[in-house]
């Protein structure tokens, strides 16, 4: 289908302007519709659909089929009840509608922050990833590690079945190809990590308060973990690591600049001096902090909930990549009309000067949470009004990694009994050939990196 | 007695080192019936302050988080004086997340703002089926039932739970108010509530407003 290829090459060319600093020939479209809907979509029932990713593919076909977007709408989704229910877990629970939720859990008590503090990796194993997930049952070593077992392959065979489907989309569909799947990532802001499944919303907001040495002092401990949580294997400039920033909009000036903002500045200018960019959900609303954001790395790819986008627009547009701020909840509650207003609106404000896709403020959870009619026709009416006269030229500031330093030394390194690099490996097995290093080490890697994801 | 002014002060400013001093060194001489509800009157005063800086935005939720754990160690330091008379209630209120959402960290504050004025807060937790709602109100008669939800999908569970309030001939008797990241005057025009908001300092002031 040679249409469909050469759909494929004007995506991939848009892109990859909006991420070289250059004004695209449209405004890109990213559209990414959860499991959920389209499991709803395809009159799936949503418990059982989750346990077989595999059985959306014809709803989410259907749905490339109606909605326009330059990137795959279908994009699986990171929460499926296998490995979490293998794990018992508390943290990732299943509502009474079939949707997987995170309710406010305690998975670290005040007494550990010491712990915490001189062994953080150790302290995640031992206290928290036990508190969160029954099945690792610390008294029952062989039923602990066949838990465990089963969840991880569960996660694998999951992930590997929906990313099935979305290369077949991308295939048949022309869809955005994105960039090199090694170089992306997804972490937290070492203070969210700390407030998300250790100490809970509720219990942070009193640590704040209360012993705000002992949050910094634990922020410092996360730092080298969520740092290389989010590390991509491989670095394009086109990809990105992925931060949803949970707790600055419910702080104080006073408490996000002390305890909130210097380690997660860090990492991403940690980041930047690699050559690796940054995805940035900004949940809530921002206004108040818009002045600190424009501080991070040139081209941070910044998501909005809330907020003026004039003011976003005005205030960073020329060094950050901007998205999100076109409120879903319009596209029920308001008609096809006040819809494209609304798109017309965006397009105003957001595009001029390149350096922004389209993308809603936050993605609809269930079918009915959109009417499907009024989303097709704002994405169609970005698509051929989005339009620039001027592509080709330079679009704002450019990235250059060089513009960035982190003196390692600033920050502590991970060192835990359970994560050996290969030297450690090697040490101990002296026989072992550098053969077996991809192999060895990979696993090492995958088994941190699903460790570390339990908790995000 | 110790000065009241500087009991509510010590809650506005969210000094829990202060609170907890004055209020340690108020027990210790062992006050009146009469003197402890004063003193917790004055710390309900405290709470109105923290309502206040919340919405001229020097507080924010963590505050509001905080002043609720404050006002309930308070509480337990008083509550041995203070026997079984408490306070008059202004109003009752039925409290919940709605069906299909699990989230309860704003109805939570909203609950311990509104009792910190005085509303008895009948609170049925998460993910609660329309029907939990309904018997509820059978049950206690409340001036107002409190929605809750953070996610999108709560708004739907909130229409069916209004609407089924009302085929059961409840609306007449009570105001409804719902709240949560989601939540706008179209949702709330879509769901037939009474009021909305996503804060929950004017959330408790719009119920004061409809018990007065």
């Amino acid at each position: 289908m040679p249409d469909t290829k050469a759909l494929q090459q004007e995506r991939n060319s848009i892109y990859e302007d909006l991420f070289n600093n250059k004004i695209p020939k449209r405004v890109p479209i990213n559209i990414g519709l959860p499991f959920e809907p389209i499991a709803q979509y395809g009159g799936l029932d949503l418990a059982s659909a989750q346990w077989n990713p595999a059985l959306v593919e014809e709803a989410a076909d259907k749905i490339c089929q109606v909605l326009f977007s330059d990137s795959c709408p279908f994009g699986g989704s990171i929460r499926y009840p296998s490995y979490y229910q293998s794990l018992e877990s508390q943290s990732f629970v299943m509502g009474s509608n079939g949707f997987i939720q995170h309710p406010e859990v305690v998975g670290m008590l005040p007494e550990d922050y010491d712990y915490l503090i001189e062994k953080p990796y150790d302290c995640l194993l031992e206290r928290v990833l036990p508190k969160q997930y029954k099945a690792l049952k610390l008294d029952d070593p062989f039923i602990m590690a066949i838990n465990f077992a089963k969840s991880i392959m569960a996660y694998q065979n999951d992930t590997m079945q929906a990313g099935m489907i979305i290369a077949k989309l991308k295939e048949k569909y022309g869809y955005y190809s994105g960039a090199d799947r090694r170089s992306g990532g997804f972490t937290e802001a070492p203070f969210d990590f700390l407030a998300d499944q250790l100490r809970g919303f509720r219990e942070i907001s009193m640590d704040v308060r209360r012993m705000p040495e002992k949050v910094a002092e634990a922020c410092e401990a996360l730092y080298p973990i969520v740092l290389k949580k989010g590390m991509p294997s491989a670095v394009d400039n086109n990809a990105a690591v992925f931060l949803p920033l949970h707790m600055p909009t419910f702080m104080r000036e006073k408490d996000f600049a002390k305890l909130w903002w210097p380690s997660f500045k860090r990492m991403i200018d940690e980041y930047a001096s690699m050559g690796i960019h940054c995805q940035l959900f900004c949940e809530d609303n921002w206004t108040r902090y818009l002045d600190y954001l424009y501080e991070l790395p040139t081209d941070t790819r910044l998501m909005f909930e809330y907020g003026d986008p004039k003011l976003i627009k005005e205030k960073l547009g020329k060094k950050h990549i901007i998205t999100g701020l076109y409120p879903v909840t319009m596209l029920k509650t308001h008609t096809k009309e006040q819809c494209l207003d609304k798109a017309r609106e965006m397009l105003d404000v957001l595009a001029p000067g390149g350096k922004y896709f389209f993308s809603t403020d936050k993605n609809p959870l269930t079918i009915k949470d959109i009417k499907l009619e009024n989303y097709c026709a704002v994405t169609e009416y970005i698509r051929d009004n989005g339009v620039y006269s001027n592509a080709g030229e330079t679009a704002g500031l450019a990235f250059n990694r060089d513009d960035y330093k982190v003196d390692p030394s600033a920050s502590r390194k991970l060192e835990s009994k359970y994560y050996r690099t290969w030297e450690n490996y090697k040490a101990q097995n002296p026989k072992v050939s550098d053969l077996g290093e991809s192999k060895l080490q990979g696993f090492e890697e995958m088994i941190f990196q699903y460790l570390m994801f339990l908790l995000l | 007695m110790v000065d009241l002014k500087e009991v509510t002060q010590a809650v506005g400013d969210l000094d829990e080192n202060k609170l907890m001093e004055i209020l340690n060194g108020f027990v210790s001489e062992n006050p009146t019936e009469e003197e402890a509800l004063k003193v917790v009157n004055a710390c309900q005063n405290g709470m109105a302050i923290v309502g206040e800086l919340f919405e001229k935005e020097e507080y924010f939720v963590g505050d509001l988080i905080f002043s609720g754990e404050l006002l309930m160690e308070a509480i337990k330091i008083l509550k041995p004086l203070i026997g079984s008379s408490s306070t008059a209630k202004v109003g009752s209120i039925v409290l919940g997340t709605a069906h299909g959402d699990i989230h309860d960290i704003g109805k939570n504050i909203f609950k311990s703002m509104s009792e910190a004025v005085g509303f008895k807060v009948y609170d049925l937790g998460i993910d609660q089926p329309v029907s939990a709602f309904v018997e509820k109100i059978k049950e206690v008669n409340p001036n107002i039932v409190g929605m809750s939800g953070v996610l999108t999908l709560a708004l739907e569970s909130m229409k069916e739970t209004v609407d089924e309030i009302k085929r059961a001939g409840l609306k007449e008797n009570v105001k409804i108010i719902i709240g949560g990241n989601p939540v706008t005057k179209e949702a709330c025009n879509f769901i037939g509530a009474d009021a909305f908001t996503t804060n929950a300092a004017e959330g408790v002031r719009i119920c004061q407003g409809w018990v007065k």
